[in-house]
């Protein structure tokens, strides 16, 4: 709902459409009939919140429950946020349009490290005060924060008061439950805090105290008032159970990815050592073909979507992927459904699963070789042979594709200048491959596109200790592919190092920086993520007025027995099997993937998933 | 195969999208309504829809169109309006379906009701501000063009116009030359006003109803 206020400005900002409300399948309710109402922000434009699933999950579960009332916030975009502010306009939810300050809940997602100074700016916008210390002790904006980046929350730790460690489906409710009852019994914030702490999956910064070594590292971490000494994640156990929305809104305004998506396993089975999301989700956890294949179909049913997406971190690992895909085409074609498979493996590509989606359009075919080199491949743990890949893109050149899209990262731990230029002969190769791919396309030539973004080390990694190279030679490795490149056939993409380098002091930074990210919100900042936004030297400066040096977060060595910022979190991954694996880098050697082997990492404990699969009918 | 109109309005949150994701939302409507319409052939096949006068973002539509190609002769029109209202969004309303009586390029002539107010003035003085602009035997313009700015005259493209004091507001009732060649968009008219008396006005903008060249309406 959009109103008067609004209305009288709305035509002067770019797509004003996304602003109003109003779309399919939108839940509206009465707020005197709801008992809790909740904002779910997302520190990001409409077009690319709405893409995003988890919060189409929550949204519709929220909803589902009676008392709950669960509305929408997106960030405003420039022109929208300078309108508000001149007159006055906080920032409010999209169904009702009420101000943000007056929810009991205010959850955010965050899903980049840039998109921190967006959470704060939404606050700030809506008329709630930033920091959970400035807040009221009444029951009422109760901050939560959850998704990838909340597994180190210590850069942001001073505005939140609760942070959902692991998968949110479950441990939401539970404290939305609690929070209900506590009402009742007019408990106040601290005490409802306090309470919330005990549910497994919830940490509540505010209740403990870091202290710090001279150097800067950190001396101890003390929980206060009885709050559990370890925060474990929540996990949830069996898939097929799990609630999945049956219905999306959907949105007036083109979005980002503008279809019905189903989610189809979690987790990932590879551990490419750089790779955040293959560690904090394990166990890989699959659903049945036949769940997804009836949510599939309601979900087109409801929201009228041509195209459904079948999503997870490595589409092709899914071990019914040909069942799945027979299931699934039995209606598709029928209804004038399609259905698209993302993030396929390169040893993934085969006939059966091509001929089954007809879906992959001729003109796109990525590849992430993540690194040139199959000594910096084998470092990562990325499992990809330089001839599987040739084979892979001949196969493609014979069915008639002409471009190729390559993805590497620059900055690896170990990396020399040759692996660097690998990239280069990498690019070349399939080059080559093209034009020795005798049924190739007729009187075409071959375009391959290099993208080479920049390592961020993250935590929960095995390489988290790691440093990050410094701007100055991530650019001199830029330099060095651009001139090993020989063909024009080859264009080069990298993506820019100082986002880069930003992300990796938030990435694994610690509670100091809250007073960087509390003056950042104080001078303005937000869209850190957009090039229309992002200035490294107005944080530079930022660092330098706190007396704070970020290349300590960044590009600083650390010891396997320092305290890590996340250390009192526990993802289900041992730290052992992190340091075993990062040693196993240095020696280039090899895991293989858990349905191979179990390699013993921890995330067993949780009695579920591919760690109790049968290992006999090996890929 | 017969060929349908469908009327609908559009108004409220849905006042504020493009003309191309009006187009997407009514594509998802009608392949969500599985009413049996005619579909594209060909590598990604959508239902096939056309307008045949597309609305500006920030109107309101009171009377506005779309034909399709209903592929069941017999489906009925009642049917046709039940079955999208309940998979458009609240913004968009169906009101009636007829056949296609004349041809999608006959429409010649769209009126419109425009609302202009400024905070804190009086909404006489806005009267008197349109009258003396639309009263000028031309009403110079700068538009846009493929070969850059150019000037064009406004005012052959005015039909009719009225213009009456209401309590917060002036409200001009005109109608406008519309279709592919001679199109008049009301923008051009306020942004003439405001070229004209240096202020920026609250506007809004309903399209009531189309006409052919001889001023019958639309069918
Ligand atoms: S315990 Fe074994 S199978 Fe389970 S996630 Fe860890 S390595 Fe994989």
């Amino acid at each position: 709902m959009v109103s008067k206020e609004v209305e009288k400005f709305l035509l002067k900002v770019q797509k004003p459409g996304r602003y109003v409300g109003g779309e399919l399948n939108e839940v509206i309710k009465n707020k005197r009939d709801v008992e809790v109402r909740f904002a779910f922000c997302f520190p990001d434009t409409y077009e690319v919140g709405m893409s995003h699933l988890g919060m189409k999950i929550l949204y519709s579960q929220f909803n589902s429950v009676p008392y709950i009332w669960c509305e929408r916030v997106f960030a405003p975009w420039i022109d929208m946020e300078e309108e508000m502010v001149k007159r006055h306009i906080p920032l409010y939810a999209l169904e009702s349009g009420d101000p943000l300050s007056d929810f009991d809940f205010i959850g955010f997602t965050l899903q980049y490290e840039l998109s921190f100074s967006n959470m704060l700016n939404m606050l700030k916008l809506g008329g709630v005060p930033i920091k959970t210390a400035d807040r009221t002790d009444e029951l009422k904006q109760i901050v939560v924060a959850g998704g990838p980046c909340a597994c180190n929350p210590e850069p942001i730790a001073e505005f939140v008061d609760i942070f959902f460690i692991g998968e949110g489906e479950e441990v939401d409710l539970e404290v939305i439950e609690l929070f209900r009852e506590c009402k009742a019994q007019g408990k106040t914030k601290r005490e409802f805090l306090r309470l919330c702490a005990d549910i497994q999956g919830v940490y509540v910064p505010s209740l403990y105290d870091v202290d710090y070594n001279s150097d800067g590292t950190i001396k101890s971490f003390t929980p206060r008032d009885g709050a559990p000494a370890v925060i474990h994640k929540r996990v949830m156990t069996d898939m097929d159970s799990s609630y999945y929305p049956d219905n999306f809104v959907v949105p007036l305004v083109e979005i980002v990815h503008d279809r019905a998506v189903q989610e189809i396993f979690r987790g990932c089975i590879r551990g490419c050592r750089f790779c955040q999301a293959g560690f904090i989700y394990r166990p890989v956890r699959e659903k049945s073909p036949d769940t997804i294949n009836a949510q599939c179909h309601a979900l087109c049913e409801n929201t009228g979507y041509d195209e459904v997406s079948l999503s997870s971190l490595s589409s092709s690992d899914y071990s019914q992927i040909v069942p799945l895909l027979e299931k699934l085409t039995s209606w598709t074609s029928d209804e004038k459904v399609s259905i698209s498979l993302p993030s396929l493996r390169v040893d993934g590509f085969t006939d059966e699963i091509m001929n089954k989606i007809k879906t992959v359009r001729k003109s796109g075919l990525t590849f992430a070789p993540e690194a040139g080199s199959q000594r910096m491949r084998d470092v990562i743990n990325k499992n990809v042979q330089h001839d599987e890949l040739m084979q892979t893109c001949a196969t493609a050149f014979a069915g008639g594709w002409t471009t190729v899209k390559l993805y590497f990262m620059i900055g690896l731990p170990t990396e020399t200048m040759d692996d660097v230029a690998d990239i280069a002969h990498l690019g070349q190769a399939v080059v080559d491959t093209y034009y020795n791919t005798p049924n190739h396309a007729k009187g075409k030539s071959v375009r391959v596109t290099v993208s080479a973004s920049s390592f961020v080390p993250k935590p929960f990694t095995p390489f988290q200790w790691e440093p990050q190279d410094d701007i100055p030679t991530l650019h001199e490795k830029q330099k060095h592919i651009i001139e090993s490149i020989r063909s024009k056939k080859i264009q080069f993409n990298y993506h820019d190092a100082d986002t880069s380098f930003l992300e990796a002091v938030f990435a694994r930074g610690d509670r100091k920086l809250c007073r960087v990210m509390e003056l950042a919100c104080e001078r303005g900042f937000h869209f850190d993520g957009w090039a229309d936004c992002f200035s490294l030297q107005k944080w530079l400066a930022l660092f330098e007025e706190c007396g704070i040096d970020p290349a300590f977060y960044a590009n600083r060595r650390r010891s396997f027995d320092e305290i890590l910022p996340w250390d009192h979190i526990d993802y289900g991954v041992k730290k052992s099997f992190l340091i075993s694996e990062c040693q196993k880098a240095y020696e280039n050697q090899t895991t293989p993937h858990c349905r191979l082997k179990c390699s013993n990492c921890g995330a067993a404990k949780y009695g579920r998933g591919v760690c109790f699969e049968k290992r006999q009918n090996l890929v | 195969m017969k060929n349908v109109r469908i009327w609908f309005k559009k108004d409220f949150e849905c006042r504020y999208i493009s003309h191309l994701d009006l187009n997407r939302t009514m594509l998802r409507a009608l392949h969500k309504s599985k009413i049996p319409i005619w579909h594209t052939e060909g590598f990604n096949p959508h239902p096939f829809a056309t307008f045949p006068l597309p609305l500006s973002l920030g109107f309101r539509g009171v009377n506005e169109c779309m034909d399709v190609r209903l592929e069941d002769d017999d489906y009925s029109f009642e049917e046709i309006s039940k079955k999208l209202n309940a998979c458009l969004p609240r913004g968009i309303r169906v009101f009636n379906v007829t056949e296609a009586v004349m041809k999608a390029g006959k429409v010649a002539f769209a009126s419109f009701t425009i609302h202009l107010s400024l905070d804190n003035k009086p909404s006489g003085l806005i009267c008197q501000q349109l009258n003396d602009l639309l009263e000028q035997d031309s009403i110079l313009i700068e538009k846009k063009s493929k070969k850059g700015m150019k000037t064009v005259d406004i005012k052959p493209g005015i039909k009719s116009y009225s213009v009456t004091e209401k309590f917060d507001s002036a409200c001009l009732e005109i109608v406008l030359s519309a279709g592919s060649s001679d199109n008049v968009n009301p923008n051009l008219i306020i942004s003439a006003l405001e070229q004209k008396t240096g202020a920026e006005y609250n506007v809004d903008v309903t399209r009531n109803d189309l006409y052919n060249s001889d001023m019958e309406p639309f069918r």
